[in-house]
């Protein structure tokens, strides 16, 4: 009984910081459905006294919603299914082989992880724009495309696949490309789906690289256009903002729902050495 | 084409026979590393060197000569007045971000872990909402509540009589805004990786110490947090790598480093160099002193973490 009682004591600072985190998104959303006048009138009332779509429809009139989205879908797709297939690949090298000089080549992969954006978007931005690809989606994928993260959760995960399956495969000589498609992929499935799950979260909220790349407003992604709507000086047409920034909560929130145990476990099995 | 080559490479290999595959260099899993190693050299490995050679220069990123300065761009990384604000404002963002992003979380880690039973669950499940959102929707979010004149807190506070300050005038507050915002999206991430530390912390040691009769906290402070050591200084590299990259959204949406530079930091002061001021050389070379900064920290991470994963087995 009083174990339990002072349990429930230490429930009061989590329940606090579930309100801290999760009331300004409720408050995102009910704002969005709020005329400007009531957002500024009845501010602290989270159920709009005067429901609205006013904010959705003029969002739509100003900005290419459809493309917009479209957009941002596309370049995460693309950035998803390059990380998927160049981190299954890079990790059955690292798993299923020895070779020479095979910790160094890890080594490289790893440090990778810590060099600073800034220490590259220089460089890159010029190698994107001599190819011919500033506000171009593929000029925002392609140097995404290979993640050393990535790589390290696919390897956590072939983990779990026994060596003795690839080595009795081997043995049948079943080609390693065919090992991997029809042993290694079907076992890892799940993990592929979280993995490429968070893969794409991240891309659909990516900013810093695109906002270098995509100077052209019919080539924006959500995050550039939802800063376009938010001023350092002030006059902020919250409403309108938060509308836009529902739209754009809702696909990594689907997806989160619908595989929220598995994000968590990959995330969880990240931090375990 | 690729694949072609690699089954050809196949058969070659099988028809070797097994007794000399020991002997000669295997080629093959440098097939699976190709499409990750072209795209790591092309943009990360290029790019890096081409970064340090560009800090020796002074150039406006469009111009078709380049002027040689020797370390002339380095030594002003230490001597010129912004550059040093911008380093020393890169320290207060380093000690803020592991406060929140690290010291809060470890302690609700411990908290949950420890102190509340077996609901754990719910509170990962909600931690993490914000940790799948950008950071644009934080900044916009945190402009909004705590918009000094109509935000919601501004308003709570004037039925108190109180005040909330323009903190977008103020370096040091605008520091502190930005930070809560990252806060808001890496709290709940940074939470679950080290509640997954605290919970593979073998449960027979915590209860053979509970039978002794040693306080909790000491069980905590003596057993609990060195058992936990590679896990915890994993996440605390990661709270300083990635939340020095993580501030950046938030400073160009809000604040664009002001008020003079204010709340600006290495990172931001690169890319303003770079792509505003077109000092394409002073860019290169905070771009390269932060690269060297993490390297260190990758230094650290190898000594403790991987080390630690060693004792591990």
């Amino acid at each position: 009984m009083q174990t339990n009682r002072k349990s429930l004591v230490w429930h009061i600072p989590l329940l606090l910081i579930v309100l801290v985190i999760i009331l300004p998104i409720l408050f995102m959303i009910s704002n969005s459905f709020k005329t400007l006048h009531d957002s500024y009138n009845s501010i602290l009332s989270l159920i709009p006294s005067h429901p609205t779509l006013a904010n959705y429809i003029t969002l739509n009139h100003q900005i290419n919603l459809i493309r917009v989205t479209l957009n941002t879908f596309g370049m995460a797709t693309l950035v998803t299914l390059g990380k998927i297939s160049t981190g299954l690949l890079a990790a059955y090298a690292f798993h299923n082989f020895k070779f020479h000089g095979k910790k160094i080549v890890y080594f490289i992969f790893i440090a990778t992880i810590f060099v600073p954006f800034t220490t590259i978007m220089i460089p890159n931005y010029l190698v994107i724009s001599k190819m011919n690809l500033l506000n171009n989606m593929l000029g925002v994928a392609l140097p995404q495309m290979c993640d050393a993260a990535g790589i390290m959760l696919f390897l956590k995960a072939m983990e779990k696949v026994p060596t003795s399956l690839v080595e009795s495969a081997r043995i049948d000589d079943i080609p390693e490309r065919k090992i991997l498609m029809n042993i290694i992929i079907p076992i890892l499935k799940p993990n592929i789906i979280s993995i490429g799950a968070i893969f794409f979260i991240n891309s659909w909220n990516e900013y810093v690289w695109p906002t270098l790349i995509l100077k052209d407003k019919g080539s924006f992604t959500l995050p550039l256009a939802l800063q376009n709507y938010i001023s350092s000086e002030g006059g902020t047409n919250f409403p309108l903002a938060m509308a836009l920034a529902t739209i754009m909560i809702i696909p990594p929130l689907l997806i989160y729902v619908i595989f929220q145990k598995y994000i968590l476990n990959s995330i969880s099995s990240s931090g375990l050495k | 084409m690729l694949s072609n080559n690699i089954q050809a490479k196949e058969k070659i290999s099988s028809r070797s026979g097994p007794v000399k595959r020991g002997k000669k260099m295997n080629i093959k899993p440098f097939f699976y590393l190709l499409p990750s190693g072209i795209l790591i050299s092309i943009f990360i490995g290029f790019p890096v060197l081409y970064t340090l050679y560009l800090s020796f220069f002074n150039w406006n990123l469009i111009s078709p000569t380049k002027e040689f300065v020797g370390f002339n761009n380095y030594i002003n990384v230490f001597t010129d007045p912004t550059n040093r604000q911008v380093m020393f404002n890169t320290l207060i963002y380093i000690g803020i971000l592991v406060i929140l992003n690290f010291v809060i979380p470890y302690l609700i880690s411990i908290i949950v872990n420890f102190f509340i039973g077996k609901t754990k669950g719910p509170y990962k499940i909600l931690f993490f909402i914000p940790s799948l959102f950008s950071l644009v929707v934080g900044a916009m979010l945190f402009s909004w509540i705590l918009n000094p004149v109509s935000g919601p807190v501004a308003l709570i506070l004037r039925d108190y009589g109180m005040k909330l300050p323009q903190w977008t005038n103020s370096g040091s507050l605008a520091i502190i805004v930005i930070c809560l915002i990252t806060n808001w999206k890496v709290f709940g991430y940074n939470f679950i990786l080290l509640l997954t530390g605290l919970g593979s912390i073998p449960k027979n040691i915590i209860e053979a110490a509970k039978i002794d009769g040693i306080p909790k906290w000491r069980v905590i402070w003596d057993i609990v947090l060195p058992m936990n050591k590679s896990v915890s200084v994993y996440v605390l590299i990661l709270t300083i790598v990635e939340g020095l990259q993580y501030v950046f959204t938030p400073l160009n949406v809000i604040t664009q480093g002001g008020p003079n530079y204010g709340s600006s930091n290495i990172l931001y002061h690169t890319y303003l160099n770079g792509f505003v001021l077109y000092k394409t050389g002073n860019a290169s070379a905070l771009a390269t002193v932060t690269f060297i900064i993490f390297l260190i920290l990758l230094a650290l991470e190898i000594k403790f973490v991987e080390g630690g994963r060693k004792h591990a087995d």
